[in-house]
């Protein structure tokens, strides 16, 4: 207790011992018969000096670790000047240290951000999600119908209420600019109390909103109000128009996570007829809500877990119509928090993991330097050790010095990692929404710190100290390098480790690029650059039947008739960018399904006229639809080439009738084929075989999705279509314009992310790794000047020499690359423990890295070569 | 200070502060002042302890648990800080006297060189 104050009370503390002593020698001197006057000053002399004796009193009273910060302050002095001498050396460490320290505090502070920190809801740590899935027919998300959320919440009671979020788009006009399509959030009543989020301002939709007869009733998110309205205080109580029906904006939500989706507002059911109607309220398997809950005070998540699931199987024995076996349905039970941050923790494990190979490399690199410093100072350490400094003082000397070091690494490294943070927090994004919250903390300092303090730790304590009982004396006298097989051997062991890891990230990396280049080289079987796609929804007002298709038949009449058009269609889907609707089961005349055999299912596309011409599908037989295909004539299909060979591959498909036993499209009908055309993936962008039905847009009514062939440049044409649409309906969105081939790589923008992010790590890797290899030979190179003199003394030829030191860097590499590959595999190995899917590279990425890496250490030891084959003989024969 | 005493003084041998002032603190507790006046008159003023080196030789040995310090009052009716021997500073000053006799003999040995062979 009492080192903690180590100031004032004891300063008092000595001065009243001090004023005790020499009143006691005053006495004494009194007692003797001495003058009391002469006694007082005589006691004082022989005191002697107070303020001197208090000085040397502070030494006594300072903590041991004051003398040792002190005399750790007076190395790092001279540690600077002399790292002054070796600039080169010291830029390069301070360098690799701020590239590995930097990753690290940048992807810990996203890892952080998105994994760790709660939600802003209140008690968020009650807060459920609770999601359908069925994997037997590939959905991971079915999510619930009402049916099914009023059953669960009649049996169960440890979840204290639930709050339902289904996402529709509206046509929106209103709140300025022109009518366009959001995306919004329908909910119930209960919704906002359940998930615990607060209005920022005016009041969110609560029980009162509930039913048919409520108003229309809409809750800005704070993104939208912030972004799109200026944070407008105004805009509670405006009216807007959804689709049919209108609604008054009532508040603006909190800044919050946005799931399930991110909407620019939420409103009420009566927004949306979709809700109130028949189908939504009664159908068991038209499932569009997801579904929150927040747990009952006493409950835990296990028990409500068991509870939801025991329920739902009730419920699912119940209507076993509503759930095919072969779905195999299941409920899925999480905290709220831990499914918002589960699609990213995978891939943020992995770069928390790439972070730290690139800092293992960092620092092996660095110990590399490090090692072949302390070697050149061997004979330094040496007369220190034998002009009496301990272990300790020369370990502090080397302490100070990687203290030194790592501290400007780590200064570095923390101004690297914010606009790192940034980076990866926007890569982030892509499969967290919470990635955008992520800000740079002092989370990223102590990291940083933390970091290079324990790299600090490791160098000092990797060079070799002169033992006192060693012969130092041989190299005291010169000075002069003398490299030891023990430390050339470490030196060799760290490159060759930063090799074998820059290889299993090199390797990682030339995997992901692999998989990119496929993707972008696949073709796809459309025109991808002639072809401008628009969303077109269904208008505002509401139309819909014959009336749209007039529409549809209009615009398309006046968008070819523009200059610069060679055509226009509509169509149901936009390639890549829509999710298209679930695959249905069909009927084929003349195809009799094998016993036990479910019928095939194949995918349903509804297409305008001269769909397939003006997309630069071929066409393989038949005819496409035109405007003679209508509501009253003939049922008319056009199927893909994979359906006509699986359903019928020895005959003509052609004027064969299919049915769709689903009441989907209306009352089953048989529908001719009258066209076949080739096989284009619509939804995934490698191409695999699609089973594709296409319908006339006339015969369906719907379509949504306007195409337009350019003759030259696509976007030049967009203001022009924009117009003709407008004079036509003036509510009409037409918006969201792009090329297929624009399309494509925004959907292909992740894996591009993921190749960049990784290739940018293995380069950072591979940099070092260079640097590296180049070091130990260098140094090795300078330690042997006397070798190579003699050899050519002796009459090697200087490109033997060459070869030589060029082969020692390969060799280097080679060992690393085995133990990449080695450690790699194992590395797997461990990882399909925790990870459902693991990658391990090709031979193709795996080779293209090894030579990478080979051609890298080899042109890294090209320069410590030649300055061995440029040996003077002389000079390198009187050097020791 | 009288010149003629100071001209017969000793200096005191480097590490041999702590012994004396443990060796004076065995007869029982003493204040600073009185440490001084011990050492001084037990060496029949052949040795002078400074005060600059005794107090911070006395807080020195106190950090490191071998004294006690407290304050009381003298025999003189004056208020002062009395140290006292820890058993942890008894079993200190046995060793410091071991390491001093056994550095008395070397040294005796080499300056007065035994006649002949060893016992």
């Amino acid at each position: 207790m009492r080192r903690r104050n180590p100031g004032l009370p004891r300063i008092n503390d000595l001065d009243d011992e001090i004023r005790a002593h020499i009143a006691l020698s005053v006495k004494e001197r009194i007692e003797r018969g001495e003058d009391p006057e002469a006694a007082r000053r005589a006691a004082l002399k022989e005191f002697g000096n107070v303020a001197l004796t208090r000085d040397s009193m502070r030494a006594v009273w300072r903590p041991r670790w004051f003398d040792m910060a002190e005399a750790l302050a007076h190395d790092i002095r001279i540690a600077m000047r002399s790292l002054r001498h070796v600039k080169g050396l010291a830029i390069t460490v301070v360098v690799t240290l701020a590239l590995g320290i930097g990753a690290n505090a940048a992807i810990f502070s996203v890892v952080r951000g998105v994994l760790l920190r709660p939600l802003v809801n209140r008690d968020e740590d009650r807060l459920i999600y609770i999601r359908q899935s069925g994997p037997g027919i590939g959905s991971e998300n079915m999510t619930f119908s009402v049916p099914e959320v009023n059953d669960l919440k009649s049996r169960v009671r440890t979840i204290a209420a639930f709050g339902d979020f289904s996402t529709v788009d509206f046509a929106m006009v209103g709140l300025g600019g022109e009518p366009r399509m959001v995306k919004a959030g329908v909910v119930g009543g209960s919704f906002f109390d359940v998930m615990g989020l607060r209005p920022v301002l005016g009041r969110l939709l609560t029980a009162r909103d509930d039913g048919a007869e409520a108003e229309g009733a809409a809750v800005l998110t704070y993104r939208f109000w912030s972004t799109a309205l200026n944070s407008d205080p105004s805009v509670v109580g405006k009216t807007i128009r959804l689709g049919e029906r209108s609604a008054t904006v009532v508040g603006v939500l909190e800044p919050s996570v946005p799931y399930p989706a991110d909407t620019e507002i939420i409103a009420n059911v009566v927004t949306s007829p979709h809700h109130l109607g028949a189908t939504m309220v009664t159908n068991r398997t038209h499932r569009m809500t997801e579904l929150f809950g927040r747990l009952a005070p006493g409950a835990s998540l296990d028990a409500a877990r068991a509870e939801l699931t025991a329920a739902y199987a009730a419920i699912v024995r119940a209507h076993p119509e509503a759930y095919s076996a072969k779905a195999n349905v299941q409920l899925k039970v999480a905290r709220l928090r831990d499914q918002i941050a589960s699609p990213a923790r995978t891939i943020l494990l992995v770069l928390l993991a790439a972070a730290a190979v690139v800092f293992v490399i960092a620092s092996s690199n660095v110990a590399n330097l490090i090692l072949a410093r302390s070697v050149r100072r061997e004979g330094e350490l040496a007369v220190r050790a034998a002009l009496g400094a301990g272990h300790g003082a020369l370990r502090r000397t080397l302490l100070a010095e990687s203290l030194v070091l790592c501290g400007a690494g780590a200064v570095l490294g923390v101004l690297l990692a914010r606009p790192l943070v940034a980076m990866v927090a926007a890569y982030a994004a892509r499969f967290s929404v919470r990635a955008l919250e992520v800000r740079v903390d002092g989370s990223v300092l102590w990291v940083g710190a933390g970091l290079a303090i324990a790299a600090a730790v490791l160098l000092a304590y990797v060079p070799r100290l002169p033992s006192p009982n060693a012969p130092a004396g041989l190299g005291l006298a010169s000075g002069s390098v003398r490299i030891t097989p023990g430390t050339n051997r470490r030196l060799r062991l760290f490159a060759t480790t930063q090799i074998a890891f820059s290889f299993v990230l090199l390797a990682g990396a030339g995997m992901l690029v692999a998989t990119l280049v496929t993707m972008q080289t696949a073709s796809t079987g459309y025109d991808m650059r002639h072809v401008l796609a628009f969303d077109m929804p269904a208008p505002a007002t509401g139309v819909g039947g014959a009336k749209t298709v007039d529409f549809y038949r209009e615009a398309t009449r006046r968008l070819e008739a523009l200059p610069g058009v060679e055509g226009a269609s509509v169509a149901s889907n936009v390639p890549w960018r829509d999710p298209g609707f679930v695959t249905m089961q069909f009927v084929v005349e003349g195809y009799r399904a094998a016993d036990g055999e479910e019928n095939p299912r194949a995918r349903m596309r509804i297409v305008g006229p001269r769909f397939f011409s003006v997309l630069g599908v071929p066409l393989l037989a038949g005819r496409e639809f035109t405007d003679e295909d209508r509501s009253s004539s003939e049922l008319v299909v056009i199927v893909s080439r994979s359906f006509a060979q699986r359903l019928f591959p020895n005959a003509e498909a052609l004027n064969r009738h299919i049915w769709w036993p689903d009441s989907y499209l209306g009352k089953p009908a048989p529908r001719r084929i009258v066209g076949i055309v080739g096989d284009v993936d619509d939804q995934h962008v490698v191409q695999e075989p699609a089973m594709t039905v296409y319908h006339p847009v006339q015969q369906i009514g719907l379509a949504g999705r306007l195409f337009v062939r350019a003759a030259g440049d696509p976007y030049a044409l967009v203001p022009a279509v924009t117009r003709v649409i407008r004079e036509i309906s003036a509510d009409q969105p037409v918006e969201r314009a792009a090329t297929l081939e624009d399309v494509r790589a925004a959907v292909l923008a992740p894996e591009r992310l993921n190749a960049f992010v990784f290739s940018g790590f293995a380069g950072i890797a591979l940099l070092i790794a260079v640097v590296g290899v180049a070091g130990v030979l260098a140094f090795s190179v300078s330690a042997r000047t006397r070798e190579f003199g003699i050899r050519l003394a002796v009459g090697s030829a200087p490109s033997h020499l060459l070869a030589r030191v060029v082969s020692e860097g390969v060799v280097i590499a080679a060992i690393g690359i085995a133990a990449g590959v080695t450690g790699g595999y194992a590395l797997a190995a461990i990882a399909t423990k925790f990870f459902a899917r693991v990658e391990v590279p090709g031979a193709v990425p795996m080779a293209g890295a090894a030579a990478v890496l080979i051609g890298a250490a080899a042109i890294a030891s090209l320069t410590p070569a030649a300055r061995a084959s440029r040996v003077d003989v002389m000079q390198a024969l009187r050097s020791e | 200070m009288a010149k003629t005493s100071d001209d017969r003084r000793l200096e005191l041998l480097q590490g041999t502060l702590d012994m004396l002032i443990l060796r004076t603190l065995q007869w029982g507790p003493q204040h600073g002042h009185g440490i001084g006046q011990a050492i001084r008159t037990q060496s029949d003023d052949l040795l002078k302890v400074e005060t600059g080196s005794l107090y911070p030789a006395l807080h020195r040995l106190e950090k490191r648990g071998w004294l006690k310090s407290e304050w009381a009052i003298s025999e003189a009716n004056q208020r002062a800080k009395y140290y006292r021997l820890t058993s942890a500073g008894k079993a200190q000053l046995s060793r410091e006297q071991d390491r001093w006799s056994q550095l008395v003999t070397a040294i005796g040995r080499i300056m007065n060189p035994a006649p002949a062979g060893k016992e």
